[in-house]
């Protein structure tokens, strides 16, 4: 056992660790005003470090810590994806964070800890790493939800999310019990063996499993686990509702991917009837709640839940193309829904954002810039092509159609039409409403060239769709090669 | 033997049935004993496995930090209880019905319990008793050595808590006077004393 | 060479259409009308070069579809057929150029206008340069188009909008069976292309197609869908409906897609596929008949006509029958024959009666004309020639005008053919001349002799059409009168020089010899057309110089007949009644109680409503309360867990 080099393995996390350590000693020994500039910057730069970290780091599968902590190609991908997420939030929160009065240093670092704990997640090759991961990154979701401690809604969010998260957390760890006592190991590997090996698979090991996605389910908010999403969205900070519905998504959905694609893989038959009774249910259930929808956070809430559930069409695939979709679906996504946050996060009149959706008339008008990235956005998320949003619902349906599950893709084509109709609201009321008051002119550069990059990386992605889908199937192909 | 299933069943009977008045009685403040009683009852039955040190640290942290500070918690703040019972008959049917559905289920779960050949192999592995090392040093090796990863983990989660609970209560209220010892120290005869020439006869 | 003359209208088109703004009316109506002309003198260059130069040839310009045994290319076939047409078609389009600069002078969208002209133009090109059915298609129904848009052209005209959708919807009709047609023939031949389709058609001249159980001789089946669509095309009995309606475009418009070009295409399609239908005696006769008939119908017709165009619409109509019939018979040089010329007259005819309608200030009422002969003195030589052309004038054995040649080789052929159909064509297109002399005649004594019957502003006003209009006309007064006598040896002599002349281009069995024969008929066959043109000349001038009681008297004597006439044989009423008025009630019906109560309520808006219920549902559930989520949550893990526990207990 040669502890440095597992040290070497997990450096991006070591990296992040030990920077966000050192941030939080400079944040108390800089004066109250700095600090959070201080931080925010370290933290963006620091993050980008450990992006060229994992970036540089060698390919392959290695394995650390007594094979507790896996480095792969599968957590490469995911891993840059959840830190350009995290860095992006929060370049394009630094303005509303500190406009309500959140712009304490902790909240960068927070972020960082979340992050550090999604990446223990998708890096987990046991179900104690799993459980540790998870809790490290809810923790600090728990806490930035709750940030704006002088809103009553701030502190309802984090309150209703942590006891809902303490409850999945229950089930998660009570399947981890029951499929530790029932296969008689927690690790992955072993478990895969286990699986592998079972003549016929045992009521404990499927009702430990159930458990388990269950508590994975809770965090990607598939249906019916998902009521926590809309009320949190809308209560937590604006920024921090951003990186609610970027980073964890993505860390969760690579969660589950590497559990049912890992060491379940045996029992696919099993657990794909879940992921396809979640997925069903959350598309068409975010596609019909989002329509009554007034509050813009709460639309989003809906619209990942519904976004999560077109991913686990992939999921319920059980292929590696169908994992190649998700993959692919996921950085999409992560771009499209920053860019609509952070369009989201200018809509200010007199300086206080607002977040109703009729707040929106006549932006075609007054702001046509943000007014034309939102269209983008939104019509990327309703699948109009040639925007990158559809390509990912193609790749997932195509995968769905291989796998012959035509149903599936069939009640998934048919949500995204019902789903495009509020997407499509947005676009109708910026555009043919008659201006309501004025909002105010954009205001941060990194704000407007994060709108635009992200839109532009959504109009053009169709260019050259091989540069992601290439990189997205060599990750699939690294948790199918046995 | 016999003590020993003995011990068992009434330490195991007390837990459960502590755990029941939890959140079964009236008051607060019993729901709380009930709880400590409930601690040192399956410190009791760690002891029973031969676990002594997972025992005593259930009574240490869980007894003497946790659930005092529980105590403290819920006699500090008045919080009526009464009325955040109120709708709990009303969901009693369908949530007794839930849990019902939920015990029968894993009853038959575990009435198929067949523990798998592997999972005894490693069972025995691992649960071999190394002579002359205790209980404590086993822990301390294998959480230093193989599992020093979870470990360091851990010990992340707790700082974040310990983040999370100073940024949510820490505040700095503006216009409290507060010693700064450097402030002090730092000042000198001229910020703090002037010399004025005063015409005699006349005021300051 | 082939390519420019074929795209240089589209250019022109694309210019004028899309930068009409950036060359304003003058600069549009320069570039497509020199385009045009570049264009005309290209096709008269391959015209020479075709038929006495380098012979038959094909540009392939490229693929389009490639799907299993489903090939085909955009390809210029250039053969001698394709010349005579594209010679007739750029010609007469240049010259309608370059008289509608004046005769539209006064519109405010002229760049649009010249557009859809050049459009069409390129249209008519594609179809007579396709060496497949489908790019045949392509541009059938691109002229049918360019025809909608100029036919309503005046969009703010109710009526030329209603004129507009008819002349779509009829042709619709034959187009579908021309659609059915090619279907047809890629079944039975495995290809579209024209050159594959006549190598194989002697082979597959027994073949049998069955369809609902009967069996059919294919190549009959084939021949008479396509034919379909060529009757709608160019306005056959039955689907000529539109053809009159369709005089509510500019008078330029009428000339150039309404008589001269784009009529003519059902002509020219069925001499192009004469290697397939020589393989149908059915659907030759039924060519005959049908042509014969038309030209009987709306000669019959055009006697009683009050409006210009309209008279000259039957006439078209008329001697489109003429065509028919000949290509029916078998002549199918004599039916190019008489395209071409046609082509020339008719052209000339349309723009003479628009300058008269320019003169007359829009009026198109002859009975509100008259006298006018002095006042539009080169005009009035025009229509005179056009006329002349039409009746079918000339010194036998000299030579005539163009329909002289044109139409009696035609009729002789006719009489030739030696058969039923032969001998009611002739009969039919007998009578037919001499009513086309009749309203030829009518038409000049009404407009041009006696009295001014118009107002006296418009009299005052009335001058001659400024030189951009008449000049061009020269080109057609020329080919009205010499066209038919340079070109009835070659087009439609009998022996060698024909064959020299069409190549294979036409196909015709050996058995069918009525073009052969025609230059052997009776001399009595041969001067009755010239006889009865002459008859019907004599006629008018009775009825509308000597005596004009004689023609109100007529029609009260012969009341019935009259009706029938100047009611168009009541198609328009019958039409109405069988097809229009059902069409509206079961429209109606569906509309109401099929989409309205069924599909919108059980499809969109029940559907919308049911949505819109099931999302309040949704947001009451959402609650905020902690515990019902949490119930909810639990609700969901008990009921996964149920479905394995009992999917196992089952088991």
């Amino acid at each position: 056992m040669n502890s440095f080099v597992d040290l070497l393995i997990s450096l991006p996390e070591l990296f992040l660790v030990l920077t966000a350590m050192g941030m939080m000693v400079a944040g108390v020994y800089t004066s109250a005003g700095k600090a959070y500039t201080l931080i925010s910057n370290a933290a963006v730069l620091s993050l980008f470090g450990a992006i060229g970290l994992v970036l540089f780091a060698k390919t392959g599968t290695t394995l650390a810590f007594n094979d507790l902590f896996i480095n792969d190609g599968f957590a490469q991908y995911i891993k840059i994806i959840l830190l350009l997420a995290a860095a992006l939030v929060i370049l394009i929160g630094d303005r509303a964070v500190r406009k309500i009065k959140i712009a304490h240093f902790e909240y960068p670092i927070l972020i960082i800890f979340a992050t550090i704990g999604m990446m223990l997640m998708v890096s987990a090759n046991d179900l104690m790493s799993l459980y540790v991961g998870l809790e490290l990154q809810s923790l600090a979701l728990y806490v930035v939800a709750a940030l704006n401690r002088d809103s009553l809604r701030s502190s309802e969010a984090g309150l209703k999310y942590f006891v809902l998260g303490a409850l999945s957390s229950g089930m998660l760890l009570y399947g981890c019990s029951l499929i530790y006592g029932y296969a008689g190991t927690t690790s992955f590997t072993g478990l895969e063996t286990a699986v592998a090996g079972a003549s016929n698979i045992s009521l404990g090991l499927l009702t430990g499993l159930v458990f388990l996605i269950v508590g994975l389910a809770f965090k990607v908010a598939a249906v019916p686990f998902h009521m926590w999403t809309p009320d949190v969205y809308e209560g937590a900070p604006t920024p921090v509702t951003a990186f609610f519905a970027a980073a964890p998504k993505v860390a969760s959905m690579a969660l589950f991917v590497r559990i049912t694609m890992g060491p379940f893989q045996g029992m696919a038959d099993q657990w794909q009837q879940i992921i396809i009774v979640l997925s069903i249910l959350s598309m068409v259930l975010a596609a019909l709640a989002a329509i009554s929808q007034t509050n813009i956070k709460r639309l989003m809430a809906y619209s990942s839940i519904g976004h999560a559930g077109y991913a686990l069409i992939g999921l319920g695939a059980g292929t590696k193309q169908g994992t190649t979709a998700i993959l692919i679906y996921l950085a999409i996504y992560i771009v499209m829904v920053i860019g609509t946050f952070a369009c989201i996060l200018c809509m200010k009149r007199k300086g206080n954002s607002v977040e109703q959706i009729n707040d929106l008339a006549g932006l075609g008008k007054s702001h046509p810039a943000i007014a034309a990235a939102l269209l983008l956005f939104m019509f990327s998320m309703a699948g109009i092509p040639p925007l990158a949003g559809f390509f990912g619902k193609l790749y997932i349906f195509l995968a769905a159609i291989e796998a012959e599950l035509y149903s599936l893709a069939v009640i998934g084509v048919l949500s995204s039409v019902v789903g495009s109709f509020y997407y499509l609201r947005i676009v109708k009321v910026m555009y043919f409403d008659n201006l309501s008051d004025e909002l105010d002119s954009v205001t941060g550069k990194r704000i407007s060239v994060i709108i635009s990059l992200c839109a532009l990386t959504i109009l053009l992605f169709f260019l050259s769709p091989s540069l992601l889908v290439d990189s997205a199937s060599t990750a699939a192909s690294v948790l199918f090669e046995k | 033997m016999m003590v020993q299933a003995i011990a068992f069943y009434v330490f195991a009977g007390v837990t459960i049935a502590s755990a029941a008045m939890v959140i079964g009685s009236r008051n607060p403040v019993h729901s709380v004993l009930f709880l400590i009683l409930a601690f040192f009852n399956s410190a009791g039955l760690f002891v029973l496995m031969g676990a002594e040190f997972l025992a005593m640290t259930l009574v240490i942290v869980y007894v003497g930090a946790v659930a005092v500070l529980f105590l403290f918690v819920v006699m500090m703040l008045d919080i009526n209880f009464v009325k955040l019972r109120q709708g709990f008959l009303q969901y009693l049917p369908i949530g007794g019905l839930i849990g019902l559905v939920l015990i029968v289920e894993l009853l038959m779960v575990v009435s198929g319990w067949v523990v798998s050949p592997a999972g005894l192999k490693t069972a025995a592995i691992n649960s071999q008793a190394i002579d002359g090392v205790s209980n404590t040093l086993a822990l301390g090796r294998l959480i230093y050595t193989e599992y020093v990863y979870l470990f360091q983990a851990s010990g992340l989660i707790l700082l974040i808590a310990m983040l999370g609970a100073i940024v949510l209560t820490l505040r700095q209220r503006e216009g409290v006077k507060r010693q700064r010892i450097t402030d002090q120290l730092d000042r000198k005869p001229e910020d703090s004393v002037e010399i004025i020439d005063v015409k005699t006869g006349s005021g300051v | 060479m082939e390519t420019l003359a074929v795209f240089l209208p589209l250019l022109g088109a694309i210019l004028a259409g899309l930068f009409g703004f950036v060359l304003r009316d003058r600069g549009a109506v320069l570039v497509t009308s020199s385009l045009l002309t570049i264009s005309a003198v290209l096709s008269w260059v391959l015209f020479y070069d075709v038929i006495w130069g380098t012979g038959p040839r094909t540009v392939h310009l490229l693929n389009w579809v490639s799907v299993d045994k489903f090939i085909f290319n955009w390809a210029l076939l250039i053969d001698q057929l394709t010349v005579v047409m594209l010679v007739v078609v750029t010609t007469v389009s240049s010259v309608v150029h370059w008289y509608s600069i004046g005769y539209m002078h006064h519109d405010k969208s002229i760049p649009r206008f010249f557009a859809y002209l050049s459009f069409f133009t390129f249209f008519m090109l594609m179809l007579v340069t396709s060496d497949n059915l489908i790019q045949m298609f392509f541009g059938w129904e691109g002229v049918g188009l360019c025809s909608y848009l100029l036919i309503g052209f005046w969009f703010d005209k109710p009526s030329a909008n209603a004129a507009a959708i008819k002349a779509f919807v009829v042709n619709r009709v034959g187009d579908f069976g021309y659609a059915l047609g090619i279907f047809g023939v890629f079944v039975l031949f495995g290809t579209i292309q024209l050159d594959d389709i006549f190598l194989a058609a002697s082979s597959k001249a027994e073949a049998k197609i069955i369809f609902l159980g009967i069996e059919f001789h294919a190549i009959t089946v084939l021949c008479l869908l396509l034919f379909i669509g060529a009757m709608g095309k160019s306005a056959q009995l039955g689907l000529h409906t539109w053809l009159p309606d369709a005089m509510e475009g500019p008078t330029p418009v009428s000339a150039l897609i309404h008589a001269a070009t784009m009529v003519t295409a059902g002509v020219f399609m069925v001499c192009r596929l004469s290697p397939l239908f020589e393989y149908s005696e059915t659907a030759l006769a039924v060519v005959a008949v049908v042509g014969a008939s038309t030209a009987f119908f709306a000669a019959t017709v055009g006697l009683t006509q009050n409006d210009i165009k309209r008279v000259i619409a039957y006439s078209t109509c008329s001697q489109l029958g003429y065509m028919f019939f000949a290509a029916g018979l078998s002549a199918y040089g004599a039916a190019m024959f008489h395209l071409f010329t046609h082509a020339f007259f008719k052209a000339l005819l349309f723009l003479g009666s628009g300058c008269v309608i320019h003169a007359m200030s829009d009026e198109q009422d002859m009975r509100k004309m008259g006298g006018i002969r002095k006042l539009v003195p080169i005009t009035y030589i025009y229509m005179w020639i056009g006329s002349l052309a039409l009746a079918g004038i000339g010194i036998p054995g000299l030579g005539g005008f163009a329909g002289f040649h044109s139409k009696d080789i035609i009729l002789e052929s006719a009489w030739a053919a030696d058969s039923i159909f032969g001998y009611y064509s002739f009969w039919l297109g007998l009578i037919a001349a001499l009513m086309t002399a009749f309203y030829s005649w009518r038409l000049l004594f009404l407009t041009f002799h006696g009295q001014a019957r118009c107002d006296e502003r418009t009299l005052a006003h009335v001058h001659e059409s400024p030189a951009i209009m008449w000049v061009p006309l020269l080109v057609l007064a020329a080919g009205a009168v010499v066209a038919g006598y340079l070109g009835h040896t070659v087009f439609a002599g009998g022996g060698d020089q024909m064959r020299s002349f069409w190549g294979d281009a036409l196909f015709m069995l050996p058995t069918h010899t009525a073009l052969e024969n025609a230059h052997k008929v009776p001399l009595w066959v041969k001067v009755s057309p010239l006889a009865a043109g002459l008859m019907g000349i004599s006629i008018a001038y009775i009825f509308y110089i000597q005596n004009n009681k004689l023609p109100s008297n007529c029609a009260a004597r012969f009341k019935p007949l009259y009706e029938i006439s100047y009611n168009k044989w009541y198609f328009d009423e019958l039409y109405d009644r069988i097809f229009v008025k059902p069409a509206f009630v079961i429209g109606r019906y569906l509309w109401k109680s099929g989409d309205g109560a069924v599909i919108d309520r059980l499809g969109p808006d029940g559907l919308a409503m049911v949505t819109l219920r099931f999302s309040r549902l949704v947001s009451i559930l959402q609650t905020g309360y902690v515990y019902h989520y949490a119930f909810a949550m639990l609700i969901g893990l008990v009921g996964l867990v149920s479905w394995y526990v009992f999917s196992e207990f089952l088991r």
